[in-house]
């Protein structure tokens, strides 16, 4: 099933987050291919480039030296190019309030870093699952919003 | 009482003049009027007089013609007829003089012709009867009976004169009857007028006589404010000063020039003296406040510096407001304040909210570093933790498996703290907007953010129906989150969790806990479980950070969630109270402000 | 003694099906690699004994009415959902089973097969999605919309939205009123 294969990029400054996020996923066994970036500006590089291939799903941390995920988030928002990416934040912790801002400003999903590996697991299969039920159903993504 | 506020009327005294004037006039009228009448009489008595002097004096002469002529008669002598002679002349004088003096008496003007007719008759018979003596002198019985007859005649005169004395008479007696009648009364109205008159003086110089009584007194209270305003103006360091502005004038308090260290009236009252003492560096500023409160007529609060001869420099604010005086001149009433220890005070003050904030500030941001950033270690030591369980611990010894069991336990307490002081340290009041919010919707969000322990535990909450509150929600959400996680935590094992939230709006007097805050209204928010309680001498103690009641190998708190209910409360410039008894349950009352 | 062998996949997996086919007494045609032709309509019996022949050999049919059928499912549930018209008491197993002529367990294993989800997840996921669109453009209630998708309490409505979307449904009111917001200034 080649053409159901889900495209996921991670922009994190942190190698161990990097690593529990490419583990879990080979671990997931789900039809994905993971990319990662450590921070921002090669990220939107990354993406700013005409031939790259769009991710289904780019999990953003906010904390990230040079750009951070918030400014990652609004010019993302602001390119009608990437319309069709979910946009998950993948950060350690926030109030309520700033969460609250993140799916203002147009994220989909926001994923307070898991300090279980089992349960990162769990968070990720759900965030691919859900995704994918937006993407075959045809559901409207202007209300896909997904706190984890 | 409509007499009272006539007599206490300020036109009161000018209306009893101006009557009291008028009454003098009248009096003056009616006096003026007798004394004529009054003359009048008396040149009519003069005049009566007058009438019968000459009727009288007619009857002498007529008298001496006839003494004359009997002598002449008796003695032919001729000289003896002198004095017949001449009363004819003076006869003819007498009538002619009374026809003057009767000339506006038709009665009397017809009396006199009779009168004159029977003079001439009487006359004509002296000569008759002097004729029969010089040309027929012995024709004594025709002399006879022209001599009896000249008798006869001077009876007619008699009477007629008495007769016209005797109208004189009557006339007179009649006039002066109507003259006494009116001079009579007049007398009595007089008197009554002056009495009226004294009367109305009276009260005008009683009331006079009050006014001055007040006005002393008040000149009295108005020296005494005098004094008391510079007293006051001495101990609160003001002066004042007056602005004639269309005469350019001035006049300060004595104080102003205290204020300047001066004695009192050291120099002359003028702009430029006063503007030798101000700071270089103020004068432009002071000036032009000047030359706008002349076109504005109003000066903003201006503050100045001024320099002492001492060389202390002083801080004055001054105010001035413009009046229009009784002359219809513009005049300025200001007012100069000393703040110089205001202003060091503020300083001070300033400096010290400056350090303060800084310092909360600094410590909100370490706090928050601190626990921010101590999640991400401790996150990996957990993940890695969790791995380690997960591949490799078949591998493990038994005590192996314990240690990291132990190492588990550990890590999640620090991560429960670490969590709970991070939701401390957001709690700040600084980032918090008040919102009108619906209550029951936080308060149901907070149950859905617990609602797995709620179904655990088979919590039955009941919540009472609750008025819209200016709040922030996330923050008041966050105080029912915590008070909810409370009671489930600290419940009775052997019973099933019950909590009721309970609402009414109570003035601040309905209870004295709350008498120091600054609204007038409170919402009152009772929270109330059956959980085991505590001992009621700890209902304040557990409000504070890291307080805890019980044991952690117990309960599993961190001693942070009610400290961040209080500080919440705290925030919202409200209140919350604790009532408990050990395994009787426990109160929360929340008293956030009515606010409009 | 270790011998080195070189084969062809192809030619295995061809001969294998030839063989079954031939067995069974089946006309066909081998089209290319992966897919066979049957000029005459295949019988189930004949189906199911053509698949016993393979198992052994791990090969299966790749069935795309499998795909029908899910889509099937998915179009019944969403009737069910959306159509406020049709009364449906019963549960929706009972009612999905009835009206597909397949055993409950059958399209469940099938579903999950093919979705990655489970029905009754994906019945929740619809549910929640019509409640959010409720909320945005009809302006609903939740009391309304609980009412309206049947559900038992505003409480149970509101439960399974937070645990499907993470968020409370006025948290997501407000997100959207924002957003709104944001993009009109």
């Amino acid at each position: 099933m080649a053409t159901d294969l889900t495209h996921i990029i991670l922009a994190d400054d942190d190698e161990d987050d990097r690593l529990f996020f490419t583990d879990a996923f080979e671990e997931l066994k789900m039809s994905t291919a993971v990319t990662t970036y450590k921070d921002g500006v090669y990220l939107m590089d990354y993406l700013n480039h005409p031939d790259a291939t769009l991710p289904h799903i780019l999990f953003l941390d906010l904390n990230m030296p040079r750009k951070s995920g918030m400014e990652c988030l609004k010019e993302i928002k602001a390119n009608k190019r990437f319309d069709h990416i979910a946009i998950a934040i993948y950060s350690t912790s926030a109030s309520d309030e700033d969460i609250e801002n993140t799916f203002v400003q147009g994220a989909n999903i926001y994923i307070k870093k898991p300090s279980d590996f089992g349960k990162l697991k769990k968070v990720l299969s759900n965030v691919v699952t859900t995704n994918w039920q937006y993407h075959t159903n045809g559901l409207n993504r202007d209300q896909f919003l997904l706190k984890l | 009482m409509p007499l009272k506020s006539v007599y206490n009327a300020p036109w009161f005294v000018k209306v009893v003049f101006v009557i009291s004037l008028f009454v003098v006039f009248f009096i003056a009228g009616i006096a003026y009027k007798h004394i004529t009448d009054l003359s009048k009489s008396q040149s009519l008595v003069v005049h009566t007089y007058k009438v019968n002097v000459e009727l009288e004096q007619i009857l002498s002469y007529l008298k001496d013609a006839e003494t004359g002529q009997r002598g002449f008669i008796i003695t032919r002598d001729s000289l003896l007829l002198q004095p017949y002679l001449k009363s004819r002349n003076n006869l003819n004088n007498s009538i002619a003089e009374l026809k003057v003096l009767i000339q506006d008496n038709q009665e009397q003007q017809k009396n006199l012709r009779e009168l004159s007719i029977a003079i001439d008759q009487r006359l004509d018979n002296f000569e008759l009867a002097s004729s029969y003596i010089f040309n027929k002198p012995n024709n004594a019985a025709q002399f006879d009976k022209v001599f009896l007859l000249g008798n006869d005649y001077m009876q007619d005169i008699r009477n007629k004169l008495n007769e016209m004395i005797a109208l004189e008479n009557g006339l007179l007696e009649e006039r002066q009857a109507s003259y006494r009648s009116t001079l009579k009364f007049t007398p009595v109205f007089l008197y009554g007028f002056v009495i009226i008159v004294l009367i109305f003086m009276y009260l005008a110089y009683a009331k006079i006589n009050t006014n001055l009584e007040e006005l002393r007194l008040q000149n009295h209270q108005l020296n005494v404010f005098k004094e008391s305003t510079k007293q006051s103006e001495i101990i609160n360091k003001h002066g004042s000063w007056r602005w004639n502005v269309d005469e350019d004038s001035f006049h300060f308090s004595d104080n102003l020039f205290r204020l300047l260290g001066e004695e009192p009236n050291a120099f002359e009252h003028t702009i430029e003296n006063f503007m030798h003492f101000v700071h270089p560096e103020d004068v432009k500023k002071l000036s032009d406040s000047i030359e706008r409160m002349r076109h504005e007529k109003d000066l903003p609060f201006v503050t100045y510096r001024v320099i002492h001869n001492d060389g202390s420099i002083h801080y004055l604010k001054a105010y001035g407001k413009s009046t229009i005086d009784r002359d219809g001149k513009t005049q300025l009433l200001g007012t100069t304040t000393d703040v110089t220890e205001d202003i060091a005070h503020y300083n001070t003050l300033e400096l010290r909210n400056q350090e303060l904030e800084l310092n909360n500030k600094e410590l909100a941001a370490f706090n928050y570093v601190a626990s921010h950033d101590l999640q991400e270690p401790l996150r990996k030591i957990q993940t890695f933790l969790s791995r380690l369980k997960e591949k490799e611990s078949d591998r493990f010894s038994e005590s192996g498996k314990t240690y990291m069991a132990r190492i588990d336990v550990a890590a999640g307490r620090m991560r429960a703290l670490i969590d709970d002081l991070l939701q401390y340290s957001r709690t700040n009041k600084a980032d918090a907007v008040l919102k009108s919010s619906n209550i029951n919707t936080l308060i149901s969000d907070a149950q859905q953010d617990l609602a797995e322990a709620i179904v655990e535990h088979d919590a039955q909450i009941t919540v009472a129906n609750m008025p819209k509150m200016l709040v922030v929600p996330f923050q008041i959400q966050q105080l029912f989150a915590n008070l909810l996680n409370n009671s489930l935590k600290y419940r009775a094992k052997e019973r099933a969790v019950i909590i009721s939230i309970e609402y009414v709006l109570i003035a601040k007097s309905e209870d004295e806990r709350i008498a120091s805050g600054h609204f007038a209204q409170y919402h009152k928010i009772s929270f109330t479980d059956n959980g085991i309680g505590f001992e009621q001498q700890y209902a304040e103690k557990i409000f504070t950070l890291f307080s805890r009641l019980h044991n952690k190998d117990e309960y599993s708190g961190t001693g942070i969630g009610l400290s961040i209910c209080k500080k919440i409360t705290d925030n919202h410039a409200g209140f919350i109270f604790a009532k408990a008894a050990p395994d009787q349950g426990a109160t929360f009352e929340i008293f956030l402000p009515k606010r409009q | 003694m270790n011998l080195f062998i070189k084969f062809d996949f192809n030619t295995v997996c061809t001969t294998v099906l030839e063989q079954c086919l031939e067995q069974l007494e089946i006309a066909y045609k081998i089209v290319g690699f992966g897919e066979v032709s049957f000029p005459k309509p295949l019988s189930e019996a004949k189906k199911k004994e053509f698949l016993a022949l393979l198992a052994p050999y791990q090969i299966e049919i790749v069935e795309d009415h499998k795909r029908i059928l899910v889509q099937k499912i998915k179009d019944a549930i969403l009737e069910m959902i959306y159509d406020e018209d049709t009364e449906v008491q019963v549960k929706s197993s009972v009612y999905l089973s009835e009206k597909l002529g397949h055993s409950y367990g059958y399209l469940s294993n099938l579903f999950s097969e093919v979705t990655y989800t489970s029905i009754e997840n994906f019945i929740i996921l619809q549910k929640i999605e019509y409640t959010k669109q409720l909320i945005i453009q009809e302006n609903l209630s939740l009391t309304e919309i609980a009412y309206k998708l049947r559900y038992s309490s505003v409480a149970h409505l509101s439960t399974q939205f937070k645990n499907t979307t993470g968020i409370t449904p006025s948290a997501f009111q407000r997100i959207i009123a924002k957003r709104k917001q944001n993009l009109s200034t």
